[in-house]
């Protein structure tokens, strides 16, 4: 009926088939042990819960408000006993190779129970994420080798990622908005690496991190087109911990602070700065900054909206098992049609956030971070060869330069810009939407539990605090509707301007 | 608002503003680590000398004779800095309009005037529960000249200060119950500690479980509902003014940090999207205001449905309070989450407030079957 010319014009405009369809096109193109792979993850994530989360969430909850220093030690040694530290990191770093869709359900099940502990292992992979997106393949092998050997050893390797400062959250997630910002964590350049000053703040599982991924600027005063991503580890002299966080929720989960103080931070531990990228790109370093960021935040605000799924789900079968046991006036609350509807708009909340971060992670599998390693033949190898060999073959292979350039290339210079707005749109969109019904089905369970919603041993009051920090990290919901203006709607209005009000 | 309406309710306002400037403010964050950390007995105990836990108790009882619209003045004021402190003085007010209703003056006149002390005049009561819609209730016996009651009850809130509770409880099978009150130190009670819950931290609550526990009855038997309504419509209002001072506070804190807090080189009040945040509070908050005015006027100038017209406005006023409170949190990002700042408090205590009189959609039910002229959800038939 339309010509292939036609049908292409037509789909090119706003709203775009390729912005706006991404599992139709795209599922196709998912290797199919994805599937079952993703079911077993789902299926360790609730033996976790029924062994680990569920039987020590409020009891942690309770034990962070008697004694407010408490570090979450033992849970993540648990966790690493469990293998959740390695169980994503790709095969050729070391790692299990789960595929990273996979880690977004796994969210959702513990999250479903605690999102505090969720984060003491989801976490980790936002600092894996800014390591790996770097495309510094040497220094991602070392650090990662380090995460494996603590696995090894049962002495947790954790890595932390560190962005936000006193004066500036916001700001630092845009490259737009960071020149205008009061950022003061300086890195300067000297002889055989950078000496660094400044302040972290609110950095998730810090003082229970080998490793942070320090983002820092060696030109305060033009950091858009001067950051530096270092690799610092805990105990290098001049990095210490200030106190960490008061919090109203994920309280087993620190948010720490982080001081550095004339901290110097070798060459080998630079993840990326102008003088490394240059070696891959001769684009503006502004822009290559953006995409780094970009390539981290599309991963982990997807992840974090499947928090926020976690968090209405775990509203949702607290509202059910309460409506199924309770009477009032003789008949079962879960008989009441008011109660039916309830329920039924809370399952679909559920089920629209979870759809969000399904196309989210589709984006990212065929458009973003994870398209090389969701590419059938390439995600086969991976999977199908033995460890030893990425050990002992691949490995020297990734050392080259000629690797790193590629890697380089491939990430940064070749990549295209409507990929980059749709990856970290579609994050965008995952994230405010699942964390919107996050706090969205809490208060519904609350106000359908009455009192018994309100006592911290029915779990519900503990979800709805948990929940509200969702909508905060990982840039708040309105930086991110604003992102996904910028990505998904901008562009097809050339007069629009983003944070130029 | 109120105040503008009716003059004589000013030097309530300005006392209770400057009680919870002076006792209040600078601690809030220290009185809601309870019950991991201190009461603030010194506190309570002021409040007792002011007269905030008799508001509504007439003054030959030992109490200050005010309206439910004073006590709405107040709790608004207190509730501004800490509303565990006006969750205390809720509680009480519930109790003793409780004996009011009963037209229980000789029991009451053994309890109020008396007391020296705050823990004497307080009265416990399970402020989160409509008892109609409770599944269980304990069982009352009757026994010579009084009653002994068996059971247990949960969240009996001040019920680990106090030295007496109004505890409702069924002295047959069926749906109706009557009210009694009960000496706390009474051999049968057991108590536990302070319940853990999502706010109101210093306004605790303990389970509690009774086993042939003497008591006496408020009023007549089986006519607890009857009170219970009678007093519930103009508690409403009282737990609404709750949650507006609640907003009021939390608009106030998110105002002050907007205009110092600079992101993108300038004061993040000057971010439209920021704005349109705040003045969601600031019209929620206004609209509060103006609903706990109309229905305490509706209340005192006995207008026809006044009772569904309290509980209506109350209801509005909760939600809009639920929701302005976490944009509160949001404006100040990660801060607003935070101890160190009050938001996260007043996150957790206006749903806490919310669900004092019951659950919010069984009152929905329960308003509008009210209004088609049936029985309530948990009546008989």
């Amino acid at each position: 009926m339309l010509s292939r010319a036609e049908v292409s014009a037509r789909l090119s405009r706003f709203p775009k088939f390729d912005d706006t369809y991404l599992s139709l096109p795209y599922a196709p193109h998912m290797p199919g042990h994805m599937v079952r792979q993703t079911k077993e993850v789902i299926a360790i994530a609730r033996k976790f819960n029924e062994e680990v989360a569920r039987p020590r969430a409020l009891e942690l909850d309770r034990k962070t408000h008697e004694d407010p220093g408490y570090m979450p030690w033992e849970l993540a040694e648990l966790a690493n006993k469990w293998g959740f530290y390695t169980m994503w990191i790709p095969k050729m770093f070391g790692g299990k190779g789960y595929n990273m869709p996979s880690m977004s359900y796994f969210s959702e099940e513990v999250g479903s129970v605690c999102l505090g502990i969720m984060n003491v292992i989801g976490v980790h992979y936002l600092g894996v994420s800014g390591v790996i997106a770097s495309a510094n393949l040497t220094l991602s092998r070392r650090i990662m080798n380090d995460v494996v050997q603590g696995e090894k050893t049962g002495k947790p390797c954790l890595i932390a990622l560190a962005t936000t400062e006193p004066g500036a959250g916001t700001d630092v997630e845009e490259t737009d908005l960071v020149d205008k910002g009061k950022v003061t964590c300086h890195a300067r350049k000297v002889k055989g690496g950078y000496i660094v000053n400044g302040t972290k703040v609110f950095i998730s599982m810090g003082h229970v991190s080998t490793w942070t991924v320090l983002y820092a600027y060696s030109d305060l005063k033009r950091p858009s087109e001067t950051s530096v991503g270092l690799m610092v580890k805990t105990g290098t002299k001049g990095f210490s911990f200030g106190t960490h966080e008061n919090k109203m929720g994920q309280r087993v989960c620190p948010a720490s602070v982080l001081v550095f103080e004339d901290c110097f931070v070798p060459d080998d531990q630079v993840l990326f700065d102008e003088a490394r990228v240059r070696k891959f790109t001769k684009k503006p370093f502004r822009e290559i900054s953006q995409r780094y960021i970009d390539y981290v935040v599309s991963a982990t605000r997807a992840g974090v909206g499947a928090f926020g799924v976690g968090a209405a789900r775990g509203a949702f079968e607290a509202a059910l098992n309460y409506a199924s046991t309770t009477e009032v006036g003789g008949r079962l609350l879960i008989n009441n049609e008011w109660v039916q509807c309830q329920l039924a708009e809370m399952y679909k909340n559920v089920a629209l956030g979870r759809l969000a971060y399904v196309e989210a992670n589709y984006a990212n599998s065929h458009r973003g971070l994870y398209r090389l390693l969701q590419l059938k033949p390439f995600y086969y190898y991976l999977l199908f060869m033995p460890q030893a060999y990425f050990d002992n073959v691949v490995a020297p292979f990734l050392e080259k330069e000629s690797s790193q350039k590629l890697m380089g290339r491939l990430y940064y210079e070749w990549a295209r810009e409507p990929d980059q707005h749709c990856c970290s749109g579609w994050g965008s969109l995952a994230k405010v939407a699942g964390t919107d019904i996050g706090i969205k089905n809490c208060q519904m369970a609350l106000e359908l539990m009455g009192q018994t919603g309100l006592r911290q041993d029915a779990g519900v009051e503990k979800l709805l605090r948990d929940a509200k920090l969702v909508q905060i990290y990982e840039g708040t919901n309105q930086l991110n509707r604003l992102n996904l203006f910028k990505c998904l709607i901008a562009p097809a209005v050339p007069q629009a301007r983003v944070f130029e009000e | 608002m109120l105040t503008s309406f009716k003059s004589d309710l000013k030097p309530f306002d300005e006392l209770a503003r400057s009680f919870a400037a002076k006792e209040l403010t600078k601690k809030v964050e220290e009185h809601d680590r309870y019950p991991f950390g201190e009461f603030f007995t010194t506190v309570v105990d002021k409040m007792f000398d002011v007269g905030f836990l008799g508001v509504v108790l007439p003054e030959e009882l030992g109490g200050i004779g005010g309206s439910i619209s004073a006590l709405c003045v107040i709790l608004e004021n207190i509730c501004r800095a800490d509303s565990s402190a006006g969750g205390i003085i809720f509680t009480n007010a519930l109790s003793q309009e409780i004996m009011r209703a009963a037209k229980a003056e000789a029991l009451a006149r053994k309890v109020f005037p008396k007391a020296s002390s705050a823990s004497e005049f307080l009265v416990a009561f399970p402020s989160y529960i409509d008892p109609a819609h409770a599944g269980a209730l304990p069982d009352a016996m009757k026994t010579g000249r009084g009653y002994t009651l068996t059971g247990s009850l949960e969240l009996l809130v001040l019920g680990g200060l106090a030295s007496r509770a109004v505890i409702p409880a069924r002295i047959r099978d069926g749906s109706t119950y009557s009210f009694f009150l009960v000496d706390l130190a009474e051999e049968g009670i057991v108590k536990s500690d302070p319940v853990f819950t999502l706010g109101l931290h210093a306004c605790p609550a303990v389970d509690v479980t009774m086993k042939g526990v003497k008591a006496r009855l408020i009023g007549e038997p089986d006519k607890g509902g009857l009170y219970f309504k009678e007093v519930s419509s103009k508690m409403h209002v009282a737990a609404a003014a709750m949650n507006a001072g609640i907003m009021k506070g939390s608009l106030g804190e998110a105002l002050a940090y907007s205009k110092e807090r600079f992101q993108g080189g300038r004061e993040i009040i000057n971010w439209s999207e920021v704005s349109m945040l705040l003045a969601g509070m600031a019209i929620k908050a206004d609209v509060a205001d103006m609903c706990v005015a109309q229905a305490c006027l509706a209340m005192e100038q006995g207008e026809n449905h006044w009772g569904s017209h309290c509980i209506a406005a109350a209801l509005h006023i909760h939600e809009l309070a639920c929701e302005a409170v976490t944009d509160g949190v949001q404006v100040l990002g990660g801060n607003g989450y935070m101890k160190d700042y009050g938001q996260e408090k007043r996150y957790r205590d206006a749903r806490q407030v919310q669900a004092l009189l019951g659950a919010a959609p069984l009152k929905k039910i329960d308003l509008v079957r009210g209004l088609a002229g049936l029985a309530a959800a948990g009546s008989p038939g």
